[in-house]
Formats: C-alpha cells, sequence, structure tokens
C-alpha cells in the first residue's frame, strides 16, 4: 500500500485526464457486472410501481392507472393477512432458533476428534447434503415420510402405530421443515467455526492441560469463548435474512393436507401472483415483506455494532 | 480433580463424542444410502417397504424408464448448457469486476460498491422483476436461465477479497512501471493466478444454477426448454397432487398405464440419483475449494 501512496502523489499532478488516459480500462472490466445488476436488480425496482396501480397487460407497467394505497388495504385487512405474517415469523424464527446452535456443537466436538483421517472423512461428509437441490431434498421428504411406502411408517407400522401422512399434515409441516434444514445446512455451517477452532494457539490447551483441565473444561472455557466473534458474526448475518425464509423450499413441500402452516408469503405471492395474475396485490405484498426486511437488517446491524463492533457494512 | 479423574472424565468425552459422530453420519449417509439401493431395488419391494438395508430384487427398470424419458433427457441436457455458459460467464463478470473493486486508486470505488451491495438488502420483488423481464422479452428464453443469478455480490466480494490479499501488490508495481495497461495485467498476470478463486466461484455457481428449479418454473412456459430441476419438481413433489403429465408422458414407453404406475416408484430414486451424483462427486474433487469459499469470504472485506 505505501508505495501506491507515494505512486498516486505523482499521478494527482497530472490531473484528471491522465488518470482517465491510465485508468479507463478499469471500467471496461467493472461495466458487465454494473449491466447485469442494472437489468436484474435495478429494473425491477421500476416495476415496484405497480404496487399502486392496477396493473393491465395491455397498459404496461407505465401506463396503468395508479390507485394509491388500495392493495396495501386490502393486504391488511383480508382475513388470511395475520395466518401469513404469523407463518412467516414463526417458520423462521423456529428455524433460526432450533438450527443455529447445531453447527457450533458439531464443530467443537470434530475439533476434539482424534485422528485425522476419521476428522477428514467427517468433515467431508458433513457437507453433503449442502450439495443436494431444494428439490431433491423435498422429493426425499415425500418419499421417506410417505404414508404408505415411507421408511417413518413402516417403523410406526412395525411397532404397531398407525401411518401418518406426515406431509398433509399442517402441525408437522415447521417441524419438517426445520429437521430437513438442519440436515442440509449445519455440516455448511461448521466451516467457520472449525477455522476459528483450529486457529486458536495450542499453548492455551497445553497450559490447560498442565493445570488439570479435562476436555470439558477446555471446551468451555478456551473453545466457547474463542467462538463468539464468529458466533455473532453469524448470528448477525442470521437474522438479517430473518424473513427471506426460503420461499422455494416451502413451495415444493407444500401440499393442500399442510397450507395452514407452511403458507408464507413468499409461496402466497408466488401462488397468488403468478397463478391467478393478481400482479398489482402480491407486488404490494412482496413490497410490503422487502421494506420489513431491509429495516430489519438495517437495525440488526446498527445494534450489533453498537454492542460487539461487528457488523456487515 | 485429580489425574485420574480427569483421565476418566476424558474418556466419558471421547466415548460420547464417538456415539454423537456415528449417530450424524449415519442421519446423514442412510437417506442417500437408502436412495441409491432403492434405484437399483424392484419397484414391488420398495413400495411393500421391504428395501431397507440393501436392494431387494436387483433391477435397472428405473434407470432404463429414465433413460428412455426424452423430457428428462432433454432438461438434462439443458442444464449442463444452462450451467456451462452461465458459470462461464459468471466467473468472467465477476473477476474483472472484482479486479477493479481491487484496484486502491480506482476512482468511483465507494460508488460502484453501493450500487453492488445494495442489491443484497433490496429488490423488486418476484412480482415486479417477473413483469420487467417480460417486458424486456427475456420471458420464455433461454437466456434468462443463464443469465439470471449469473453474477453474485457475495461471490465478487469474496473474488475481490482474494485478489486484494493474495496477488501480492509488488506485481502490479512492476507491471505498471512497465508500462502495462490494467487489460495486460489482469489478463496476463492476475487471471493465472486466480486459479483458486475460479474453482471457488465455479463451485458456488455451478452447484446454485444446477440446483435452481425456481428460474424455470416462473420464467420459462415452453417445456423443451426446462432445466432437470424444474422437471424434476414435477415427478418428486407433485406426485401426490396428481400424476398428470409426466406419468402421460411415462405411459408411451411402457406397456401399459398400470406398468408406469409400477415403474414410476422407483424411477423417484433413479432421478434423484442421476440428478444428485454428478454433483457429489464433483464436490469429491472440488472439497477444498469450496471450503475455501467460506473462509475467504469471512475475511473482513
Amino acid at each position: 500500500m505505501k508505495p501506491d501512496n507515494a505512486k498516486s502523489k505523482v499521478k494527482k499532478k497530472g490531473g484528471g485526464k491522465e488518470y482517465w488516459k491510465n485508468n479507463w480500462q478499469l471500467y471496461v472490466l467493472v461495466l458487465p457486472a454494473v449491466i447485469y445488476f442494472f437489468v436484474f436488480n435495478y429494473l425491477p425496482l421500476y416495476g415496484i410501481q405497480i404496487a399502486f396501480k392496477d396493473y393491465k397487460a395491455v397498459s404496461g407497467i407505465a401506463g396503468s392507472a395508479w390507485v394509491g394505497l388500495k392493495h396495501f388495504k386490502e393486504f391488511f385487512n383480508a382475513y388470511y393477512f395475520k395466518r401469513l405474517l404469523s407463518n412467516t415469523f414463526l417458520l423462521n424464527i423456529y428455524y433460526l432458533l432450533w438450527s443455529f446452535p447445531v453447527p457450533v456443537f458439531l464443530a467443537i466436538l470434530l475439533n476434539q476428534l482424534r485422528g485425522p483421517k476419521k476428522k477428514r472423512f467427517i468433515q467431508t461428509t458433513i457437507y453433503v447434503p449442502y450439495f443436494i437441490s431444494t428439490v431433491v431434498l423435498a422429493g426425499m421428504l415425500y418419499i421417506f415420510l410417505s404414508p404408505t411406502s415411507g421408511i417413518f411408517n413402516i417403523i410406526r407400522e412395525a411397532m404397531g402405530l398407525q401411518a401418518i401422512d406426515y406431509m398433509s399434515d399442517a402441525g408437522a409441516f415447521r417441524s419438517i421443515y426445520i429437521i430437513s434444514g438442519i440436515w442440509q445446512a449445519a455440516g455448511y455451517g461448521t466451516i467457520l467455526y472449525i477455522a476459528t477452532l483450529t486457529g486458536i494457539d495450542q499453548s492455551l490447551y497445553e497450559a490447560a492441560e498442565i493445570d488439570g483441565a479435562s476436555i470439558w473444561q477446555k471446551i468451555r472455557y478456551i473453545d466457547l469463548p474463542s467462538l463468539v466473534p464468529t458466533i455473532m458474526m453469524v448470528f448477525i448475518l442470521d437474522c438479517g435474512k430473518l424473513l427471506s425464509s426460503d420461499t422455494n423450499k416451502a413451495l415444493v413441500m407444500q401440499t393442500a393436507g399442510n397450507i395452514p402452516t407452511s403458507d408464507i408469503i413468499g409461496v402466497y405471492v408466488y401462488n397468488v401472483g403468478l397463478g391467478t395474475g393478481q400482479f398489482s396485490y402480491t407486488a404490494a405484498i412482496g413490497l410490503f415483506i422487502n421494506l420489513i426486511n431491509f429495516v430489519m437488517i438495517i437495525g440488526v446491524n446498527r445494534i450489533s455494532k453498537k454492542t460487539t463492533d461487528v457488523g456487515l457494512f | 480433580m485429580n489425574k485420574k479423574e480427569i483421565s476418566l472424565s476424558n474418556r466419558a468425552f471421547h466415548i460420547f463424542n464417538t456415539i454423537v459422530w456415528a449417530v450424524v453420519m449415519f442421519l446423514i449417509l442412510y437417506p442417500l444410502y437408502l436412495v441409491v439401493i432403492a434405484s437399483v431395488s424392484d419397484p414391488d419391494a420398495i413400495v411393500k417397504g421391504e428395501v431397507i438395508w440393501h436392494p431387494v430384487n436387483f433391477s435397472l427398470v428405473g434407470y432404463k424408464a429414465v433413460f428412455k424419458n426424452s423430457e428428462l433427457l432433454r432438461s438434462y441436457g439443458n442444464s449442463i448448457v444452462y450451467t456451462f455458459l452461465s458459470v462461464v460467464i459468471s466467473i468472467g463478470v465477476t473477476l474483472s469486476a472484482a479486479y477493479t473493486l481491487s484496484r486502491p486508486k480506482f476512482k468511483g470505488k465507494a460508488a460502484i460498491n453501493l450500487f453492488f451491495v445494495f442489491t443484497m438488502f433490496f429488490n423488486g420483488g418476484l412480482i415486479p422483476t417477473f413483469l420487467v423481464m417480460r417486458d424486456i422479452h427475456l420471458y420464455n428464453s433461454p437466456l434468462v436461465m443463464i443469465l439470471m443469478g449469473c453474477v453474485s455480490v457475495w461471490n465478487l466480494m469474496v473474488a475481490r477479497t482474494y485478489i486484494q490479499s493474495s496477488i501480492p501488490h509488488e506485481l502490479y508495481e512492476a507491471a505498471m512501471l512497465d508500462g502495462a495497461s490494467h487489460f495486460q495485467y489482469f489478463f496476463k498476470i492476475v487471471l493465472p493466478l486466480c486459479k483458486t478463486i475460479v474453482a471457488v466461484l465455479a463451485v458456488y455457481y455451478g452447484v446454485a444454477k444446477w440446483n435452481d428449479y425456481f428460474t424455470g418454473l416462473v420464467y420459462l412456459r415452453d417445456r423443451n426448454l426446462l432445466p432437470l430441476q424444474t422437471i424434476l419438481r414435477e415427478i418428486l413433489a407433485t406426485l401426490q397432487v396428481d400424476k398428470s403429465s409426466y406419468m402421460m408422458t411415462m405411459a408411451d414407453n411402457a406397456e401399459s398405464m398400470a406398468e408406469a404406475m409400477r415403474v414410476a416408484n422407483v424411477v423417484k430414486y433413479c432421478v434423484i440419483v442421476v440428478a444428485t451424483g454428478p454433483v457429489v462427486i464433483l464436490y469429491g474433487f472440488m472439497q477444498k475449494y469450496f471450503e475455501k469459499g467460506v473462509m475467504i469470504g469471512s475475511l473482513k472485506g
């Protein structure tokens, strides 16, 4: 960095023209990415106006008539408004609370495992579920939870119990969503924690051993405190996406039977927006949830910066 | 605690730890194993719930049906093409932008950074995006499959951090003293040193693209263009609701509808193996890059 500062002083004398002559290629290199985000992220922002209009295909986005907050009012007064909102919140909060500690525990236990080969094998294996697609994961759920040939119901029947159609059970939806989510992502989640743990100064452990510490104590007094900053960072990241739950997964898992709990905002917007063509109404719902999300990310980031000095931006 | 107690407590820990990992390994591997053994079993044995520990009445009837199903094969080919082209574009666009953002003297860095990062926190939402894509004629075009999601801000920041931290600044100084342009420096010096990050990006972009069913579901109407995962969704996740289009195409190949229904029970497993197998095998080769991506991403960028 230092030699660069010296050089830039020389450059400054050359003025703007010389800067452009030397550096215009930087702008060419960044241009494709700028165009990409413009088309796929900023143009859609222009489309948000339909949330305040009555979109008609013949009139287009710009030409449709303004209706103000009509769609928002309709949504807030709809009888399923509360259900959608609480489904979305609960699914995400339960998921965060249940899934969050798992990688921490796994990383600590893995770190204590003896035998580098065994460790390597386990580490390789626990990442595998991360590579399985949403559709395949949901497909496996349908297969394993099937009331006729699924493994869970085979076991139930062997114990003399009645088969349950789990995927059509509104009471089971959240548990299935959360458990399968942990199955898929917990291994991946350990990577950062393992990296933190391997970074711990070995002499700390040696000193603890001399002082007569057991493994439990080493975990309690060395591992856990060392993990706290990483835990905080991951927690903030997770809180930031609290409402942007995996719509894709809930959508594939939704059946006629589990709608009372599986109907979350993202799924509803897909079903009603693209299914029945109520574009303006669902665009308003989408905007509402995006705004809440945005405020939450900013808020969480503020709080964490104040309290722990860890922030995203 | 005395020495004896400590060694006893440690032994208890190791026993506990071994049991935990045995259980975790079983929970991860058994479902995958079950899918594989069922895929080569007789459909009737599967329905009866006999396939639990090993294949029963070994049979490849499911795989035969999969490889005879022209729609499935076409979607497989589509996915390969979409993923390959998309990954190439992704890597090119991401690395070149990352290079620019990694230059300390680049004017406009703050503005462009903000322009990128803002998209992580706020987007138009599904419906406005859909309508705009339709207006600019990307609806029902293979281009939407290749381009949508082909640059991720997260990956861009990972690449930038990598270029900043692992390519020595002296190289840049030397190249600039020799009168090299940014293009020359980027293509001749930076890119050859970026093998690791190219592999990291290929893993992340590739897996995300291969596994995406939603873009195809929303943006494609022409069935011939659908990617594998969107077709898989019909086979795996809507079987309960109705057996619709998929069973129709199966019936053309099998002797009768009843036989098609019978075979469909094993086809579910076969398509999972065929769709997921290549990804998992590829992961085996790229594993160290997969971990690396997370680590670089966690560095302060």
